[in-house]
């Protein structure tokens, strides 16, 4: 079998995590949660698209997205943190959204189940989600440092984690309130 | 008061833990019956499960249904424990390769295999935790989980049966203490009731490298 083309490139890396999920099974059960995230997604997906963006893949209460630049991500961010105060589905549902953002170099390959990305830029920005604190963007600074400079002013304090298979990773953390 | 008040804690010990899962055994018992098919291939399963893994720690087998669940033990070591249950794995997958080559294609076993390590309480016959869970997700581990996987191998990569996966602790001690095995990462899966991610890994066998552990079908 011939092996999938790819091709490796630097991108701009968004994960997102919902919080309040397993609340909302527990509460509503998994029909009505089922729902509600597939609606999520759909508008997550759409907004991706206006902003330039590709959902790579959602996975349960969460989702992959790239971006070719790095301008269009926290726009992204924060059409998709408005949908849980404007979106009448969505308000009082979720708790709120954990998000993190690395850029770096990944392999884009095709699937039998569609696009993908791979490589160790990936896995820094799920590690970085799992710092996560509710409504606060956790940047890497490899992507902070090509982030418009208004939001390099507003980040947080510099910081570092050592993360399994990756090393060293330096962060901020940037509040979405009032963004 | 609680009846689980009145008994005494179970021991707590660190153990391998293998979940084998007898593959598509309950479309083979429908279609060819539980009593000419289903019941000799799960007694054979045990049979071979017994000769491989008595000399290697075996401490507690317990049908699944179409299955064991597995603990390997080891006084010194635990980490020598996991060492034990991929052996008899290994073991085990190359007895079924030579056993489906002489009876007839119906009553062929296919299995999938997990292992992990980790605390356990012991109950008779039984062992109960999260570890025990922990390797119940792992052999629950698919194709068709890898899209939903990040960093995931390609899905036709990924065997159909006659694999092993193991999670991060066995990946470690495998690649530390011996050089029978190979891991190779097949990507960070969130595994249900576990928080976080999990590198989740692939077991080969470098003496067969194209053996059942590579995922071969043994038709």
């Amino acid at each position: 079998m011939q092996a999938p083309a790819s091709l490796r490139k630097p991108l701009a890396i968004v994960f997102c995590d919902i919080a309040g999920s397993t609340h909302l099974t527990a509460q509503e059960g998994d029909l009505v949660a089922s729902g509600v995230f597939r609606e999520f997604f759909e508008h997550a997906g759409r907004l991706s698209r206006e902003h330039h963006g590709l959902i790579i893949k959602f996975i349960a209460d969460s989702f992959l997205a790239t971006f070719e630049n790095i301008d269009d991500v926290m726009p992204f961010v924060i059409s998709i943190k408005s949908l849980l105060s404007r979106n009448s589905t969505f308000v009082g549902r979720f708790s709120g959204l954990y998000f993190s953002l690395h850029y770096g170099n990944v392999t884009c390959i095709e699937t039998s189940y569609g696009s993908d990305v791979l490589g160790e830029a990936v896995n820094v920005a799920v590690y970085l989600n799992e710092l996560k604190v509710l409504n606060e963007i956790i940047i890497s600074q490899a992507a902070l440092e090509r982030m418009p400079s208004d939001y390099r002013t507003r980040a947080g304090a510099s910081e570092s984690r050592s993360f399994k298979g990756v090393g060293e990773v330096e962060f901020r953390r940037l509040k979405l309130r009032g963004l | 008061m609680a009846a689980s008040d009145a008994e005494p804690m179970p021991e707590v010990v660190t153990e391998a833990i293998v979940v084998i899962d007898l593959v598509e055994s309950t479309l083979t018992s429908n279609l060819f019956g539980w009593y000419a098919v289903g019941r000799h291939s799960l007694r054979d399963l045990r049979s071979l499960i017994g000769e491989v893994g008595r000399s290697r720690g075996l401490r507690c087998m317990r049908s699944t249904g179409d299955g064991y669940l597995l603990t390997f033990y080891d006084p010194q070591s635990a980490e020598m424990a996991a060492i034990r249950a991929v052996e008899a794995v290994f073991e085990l997958l190359r007895r079924i390769l030579t056993r489906n080559q002489e009876v007839s294609e119906e009553r062929a076993l296919n299995l999938r295999c997990a292992v992990h390590l980790g605390e356990v309480d012991v109950v008779p016959n039984d062992r109960e935790g999260p570890h025990v869970s922990m390797a119940f997700r792992l052999e629950e581990i698919s194709r068709a989980s890898l899209p939903t996987a990040l960093n995931p191998i390609p899905p036709e990569q990924f065997p159909l049966q006659n694999y092993v996966l193991c999670s991060e602790e066995v990946a470690g001690i495998l690649s530390r203490r011996t050089k029978q095995w190979g891991v190779a990462s097949i990507g960070l899966l969130r595994l249900k009731g576990f928080p976080g991610w999990r590198e989740v890994f692939r077991v080969t066998s470098e003496e067969h490298p194209t053996d059942i552990g590579g995922g071969m079908l043994v038709s």
